[in-house]
C-alpha cells in the first residue's frame, strides 16, 4: 500500500514513499550517525572469520561427532561455516580422524591445495599424538602436526560437537586479531616435518585393470600342474558354455 | 543354552588322549586325504590341520563335497619362533539353510620360507582374504592373481602382524619412553 499525504501534514514528503508504516519512521538522516569508522584489518578480519569454509575431510569416529554439525541440532551454519567438497574452496582443515602413514601423503597434498590464508584445527586425541594407537602401531601419525600446521587442538576421544565450537570460536578470535602488516611474517617457511628415511618409492599397485588383469583369467600354469588336474569352476563351465551355442 | 549343551562333550574330548573324528574327516580319511584332527573349537566345528602341499586337493575334494562358502580366511602367528598359521573356514550354503555344516582348516606354514597355495581359484572369495594375510604376515599365495599388499602403502617394508615384527621408528614415539 502506498500512501501519500500532504506535505506539511506528516515526516513522509511528497516525493517519499512508506509501505505499511506502523510508526511514524524515526531513522535519522544525519550523516554522522550512519557512518562506521574502522580498519582495513578489522573488516578484512570480520568478513573472513564470518565465512570460515571447512574442507569435508573425515577419516575415522571423530567425524561422525563433525557431521552432528552439519545438521540442524548444532548447525554450525550460523558461524558462517560452510563444508566444502573441494580443498580449492576450502580455507579451514578440521583433521576429523586417525591419520596413517598411507593417509599422510593425501592429507598433506589437500592441505597444499588449499588457497591461503588456510587454517587447520586437530580434532580428537588421535591427531593430536596418535591417541590410542600412539603405543604400538606400525603405521598411525602420531599428531597430525608432525605433516601440516595445526592452529587449534581439540581434545576428545570424540570431542563433542560443543567443543568443536569452541574450537571455531577461538580460530575466529585468533583470525580477529591477524593484520595485513604481518603477513609477510606469519607466510610459513618449513611446513613439514621431515626426516631421512630409507624407504624406496615403488609404482603404484592400483592400475585400473584389476578384475580384467590376465592373470585372474585361469590359474598359471605351474599351479594347475602342481594341483595335478585342472580346477573348473561351474560357473566358468556356465559361463563357457552358452557363448558356444550362441556362436552356433 | 547352547554352550551348555556343548560344554560337556567339550570336556571329554579334552579329557580323551584321541580326538573323535566328525563326519567330514571321516568321509576325507575315506576318499585318502591325509590330515590330522585337531581339537575342536568351543562350538564344536571340525579343525583339520593339513600340510601346505596337499592343501589344493584336499580343497578341491571339500567342494566337490559341498562346501561351496569360504566364509573366512585369514591369518595368524602361532608365537615366537612357531610357524605362521593360515586358517579357512568353510560352510555348506544352501537355500533356507538352518545349521549348514561347517568346517575349518589350519595349514602351519614355516617361518623362513612362508608359502602355500591360494585357493582364489576355488573360492573366489580368498581374493582380499589372502591379500591381507599377506599383507599382515608375509605368506605368499602362490597361483593368487593379484597379490599385493591391501591396507599398508605399497612400499612398506616387513609383515606388521608378525610377533617379531619391530616397529619403524618414523615419528618419536611420544609416551612410549
Amino acid at each position: 500500500m502506498v500512501m501519500k499525504s500532504p506535505s506539511g501534514n506528516s515526516l513522509i514528503g511528497d516525493n517519499e514513499r512508506v509501505m505499511n508504516p506502523a510508526a511514524p519512521p524515526a531513522v535519522t538522516q544525519e550523516l554522522s550517525e550512519n557512518v562506521i569508522l574502522t580498519t582495513v584489518d578489522d573488516i578484512y578480519n570480520w568478513t573472513r572469520l564470518s565465512s570460515l569454509f571447512p574442507l569435508l575431510y573425515g577419516t575415522a569416529c571423530c567425524f561422525i561427532e563433525f557431521a552432528a554439525l552439519l545438521g540442524s541440532r548444532f548447525d554450525f551454519d550460523r558461524f558462517g561455516l560452510a563444508p566444502r567438497s573441494s580443498p580449492r574452496q576450502a580455507d579451514l582443515l578440521i583433521t576429523a580422524g586417525t591419520v596413517t602413514m598411507k593417509m599422510a601423503p593425501a592429507l598433506v597434498r589437500l592441505y597444499e591445495q588449499m588457497p591461503e590464508p588456510k587454517y587447520v584445527i586437530a580434532m580428537g586425541a588421535c591427531t593430536i599424538t596418535g591417541g590410542m594407537f600412539s603405543v604400538d602401531s606400525p603405521s598411525a601419525v602420531r599428531g597430525v602436526d608432525k605433516l601440516i600446521p595445526v592452529d587449534v587442538y581439540i581434545p576428545g576421544c570424540p570431542p563433542r560437537p560443543e567443543a568443536i565450537f569452541d574450537a571455531v570460536i577461538k580460530l575466529r578470535k585468533k583470525v580477529a586479531n591477524e593484520s595485513m602488516r604481518e603477513r609477510g611474517i606469519l607466510e610459513q617457511t618449513h611446513r613439514y616435518y621431515t626426516r631421512a628415511h630409507k624407504m624406496e618409492a615403488v609404482a603404484p599397485i592400483l592400475t585400473g585393470n584389476y578384475i580384467r588383469s590376465a592373470t585372474r583369467a585361469a590359474p598359471s600354469k605351474e599351479l594347475m600342474q602342481s594341483m595335478g588336474m585342472p580346477v573348473t569352476l561351474p560357473e566358468a563351465e556356465k559361463a563357457a558354455q552358452p557363448e558356444e551355442t550362441n556362436n552356433g | 543354552m547352547a554352550d551348555e549343551n556343548v560344554a560337556p562333550e567339550s570336556a571329554v574330548e579334552s579329557a580323551g588322549a584321541l580326538v573323535e573324528a566328525g563326519p567330514v574327516s571321516l568321509w576325507l580319511t575315506e576318499q585318502g586325504f591325509a590330515h590330522e584332527i585337531m581339537e575342536r573349537d568351543h562350538l564344536g566345528t571340525e579343525l583339520l590341520r593339513v600340510e601346505p602341499a596337499f592343501l589344493i586337493p584336499f580343497c578341491t575334494a571339500l567342494y566337490a563335497y559341498g562346501f561351496n562358502y569360504l566364509q573366512c580366511q585369514g591369518a595368524y602367528d602361532a608365537g615366537p619362533g612357531q610357524p605362521l598359521v593360515s586358517f579357512y573356514h568353510l560352510l555348506k550354503l544352501s537355500d533356507n539353510a538352518d545349521q549348514p555344516e561347517e568346517v575349518r582348516i589350519k595349514v602351519y606354514i614355516p617361518r623362513d620360507n612362508p608359502k602355500v597355495p591360494s585357493v582364489y581359484w576355488i573360492w573366489k572369495a580368498a581374493d582380499w582374504q589372502e591379500r591381507e594375510s599377506y599383507d599382515m604376515y608375509g605368506i605368499i599365495y602362490e597361483g593368487h592373481p593379484n597379490l599385493k599388499r591391501l591396507l599398508m602403502p605399497e612400499d612398506w617394508v616387513g609383515w606388521p602382524m608378525r610377533k617379531d615384527y619391530i616397529s619403524p621408528d618414523f615419528y618419536e614415539l611420544q609416551d612410549a619412553y
